[in-house]
């Protein structure tokens, strides 16, 4: 049934957009017909171009998302153990936290230029809070009273780290991964709005300046589906390793 | 033997301080079945914790007697389920890694029997009822055949059906296996059924002790039940609940 939901509303929108430029209630420039985009789809992808940078873009959220973990990962866990460590530098990370990616954007350009290395930057920055907060948060909100059951049965350190505190402070990880991915997602887009040669948010300005709306919303589909294929290739992977969280993964549409 | 002398337990809160115990001398000879009586926060749940070894006492020494180590077992005032595994990996999260897995399934299966959830080895806690969590929790602490079996009002949150038919198994068991046995509750009949002994507690100490020579199973309607009840009823009535500081 709900499968069902969501395809009518999709069917639906696509009927109204049909209908829109079909009855002229919009200039077919302004918005033209989901047959026309259809079509201009149909030749960037024979052109090559569209997998090109498709593949620029996925490259980049890639590279950011993993160096964004590297960093937020070990980070959390260091605040996590040591007290004194956290008291010095979390209200430093506040500050920081407050400060929307772009709005660095033109330092960022200043100092790394506008290659990939300034892409990938703006992308660790806009997805780093998100996996810092959320591995954080797992790991202080373990119940010291399921700890208690572990002590009881004889455990040592390590198995009480494995078996209670890890798989307790899952739920928020995943939480902060699923978020971050998103963030990524969305702040390499604009990123490549602002300056860049190659990628998605790329296609979508160099069509605008050529007043090619057409492929712009051509650009604006395929973010959005594979935007909507990585969270659920996401989704996936997690429910397929640790099916107890599908409850917890629904906070973390953001 | 289990022993406790000069026990003493206080607690920070604030810029002051709680006694939570005080002068508790105690010993639990091995096999007995001892139930500990008093109203909520006079430190039951304080010396249960002390016995499980997860609270230092502030002062005051526990002798563990007899060779090697004394295998202990908790069930808590909550069930405190792990919320990722199902109903068979909680009971058997014990005996991971300590017992042949063959060996492990198998006793897990059996005291699942033993506490009515067969049916529900595969649910998750979030799918189960209150009292159903509570006697998977009582499942974990029986799978591992301790010696020492603390209990923590187990029996609290279950209906009075399930209630008495879960009294009558601890004692079965009990009488099987003969493990050391310290109940918590706050409810004197259930001291009275279940204890050879009942101790009462009141402000952190403990102010009288019962020593109840019935033969089990017993009936809560047996008017030699009625007499230790209302023994026991009639000393912790008589001391006054203690001023709050
Ligand atoms: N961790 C703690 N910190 C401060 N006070 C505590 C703590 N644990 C218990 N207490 C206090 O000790 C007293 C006894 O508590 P408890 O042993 O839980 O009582 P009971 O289990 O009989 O209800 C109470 O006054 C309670 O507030
Ligand atoms: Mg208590």
């Amino acid at each position: 049934m709900p499968r069902f939901t969501t395809i009518a509303v999709f069917a639906a929108t696509l009927a109204l957009w049909w209908l829109a430029s079909r009855l002229g209630w919009v200039s077919p420039f302004l918005l033209p017909g989901p047959g026309t985009v259809a079509e201009t789809m149909g030749e960037l992808a024979a052109s090559g171009e569209l997998l090109r940078h498709t593949l620029v873009s996925l490259k980049r959220v890639l590279l950011g998302y993993l160096f964004a973990i590297a960093f937020a990962v070990p980070l959390a866990l260091a605040f996590v153990l040591s007290r004194p460590l956290r008291a010095t530098f979390e209200p430093l990370l506040e500050f920081l936290r407050q400060i929307p990616p772009l709005a660095l954007m033109p330092l960022l350009m200043l100092w790394l230029g506008i290659g990939e290395t300034q892409k990938v930057g703006i992308i660790i920055l806009s997805c780093f809070f998100p996996i810092f907060l959320g591995v954080r948060g797992g790991f202080d909100s373990v119940d010291r009273k399921l700890i208690d059951v572990g002590t009881v049965c004889g455990f040592s350190r390590p198995e009480i780290m494995l078996r209670i505190v890890l798989p307790s402070a899952l739920p928020a990880i995943v939480v902060g991964l699923r978020i971050g991915l998103g963030y990524s997602w969305r702040a390499l887009v604009g990123a490549e709005l602002i300056a860049s040669s190659a990628g998605l948010g790329y296609l979508i300005v160099d069509a605008e300046n050529l007043a090619r709306t057409d492929i712009v919303l051509a650009g604006i589909l395929v973010i959005g589906v594979l935007g909507l294929l990585a969270d659920h290739l996401l989704r996936f992977a997690i429910r397929r390793s640790a099916p107890w969280l599908s409850g917890d993964l629904e906070m973390a549409r953001a | 033997m289990l022993e406790l002398s000069g026990i003493g337990r206080r607690y920070r809160v604030g810029s002051g301080e709680v006694t939570a115990l005080a002068d508790i001398d105690l010993s639990f000879p091995t096999g007995s079945f001892t139930t500990l009586v008093g109203r909520s926060g006079c430190g039951k749940t304080t010396l249960l914790r002390i016995l499980a070894g997860l609270e230092r006492p502030s002062e005051g020494e526990i002798r563990r007697g007899g060779d090697g180590k004394l295998r202990t077992a908790v069930v808590f005032q909550e069930a405190r389920l792990m919320p990722w595994l199902d109903v068979a990996g909680n009971v058997g999260f014990g005996l991971r890694g300590r017992v042949p897995r063959a060996e492990a399934a198998e006793r897990c299966a059996a005291t699942i029997e033993l506490v009515g959830l067969s049916a529900f080895a595969g649910a998750m806690p979030a799918q189960l009822s209150g009292g159903m969590a509570q006697r998977v929790a009582i499942a974990r602490a029986l799978v591992q055949e301790p010696d020492l079996l603390l209990l923590d009002e187990p029996f609290a949150a279950l209906d009075a059906f399930t209630r008495r038919t879960m009294q009558n198994e601890l004692v079965s068991i009990w009488q099987r296996r003969r493990p050391t046995i310290v109940f918590v509750t706050h409810d004197v009949e259930e001291a009275v059924l279940l204890g050879e002994r009942a101790l009462e507690m009141q402000g952190g100490r403990i102010v009288g002790r019962e020593a109840i020579a019935l033969p089990y199973p017993r009936d809560p309607t047996d008017p030699e039940v009625n007499l230790h009840r209302r023994a026991i009823l009639s000393r912790l009535m008589a001391t006054p609940a203690p001023v709050p500081a």
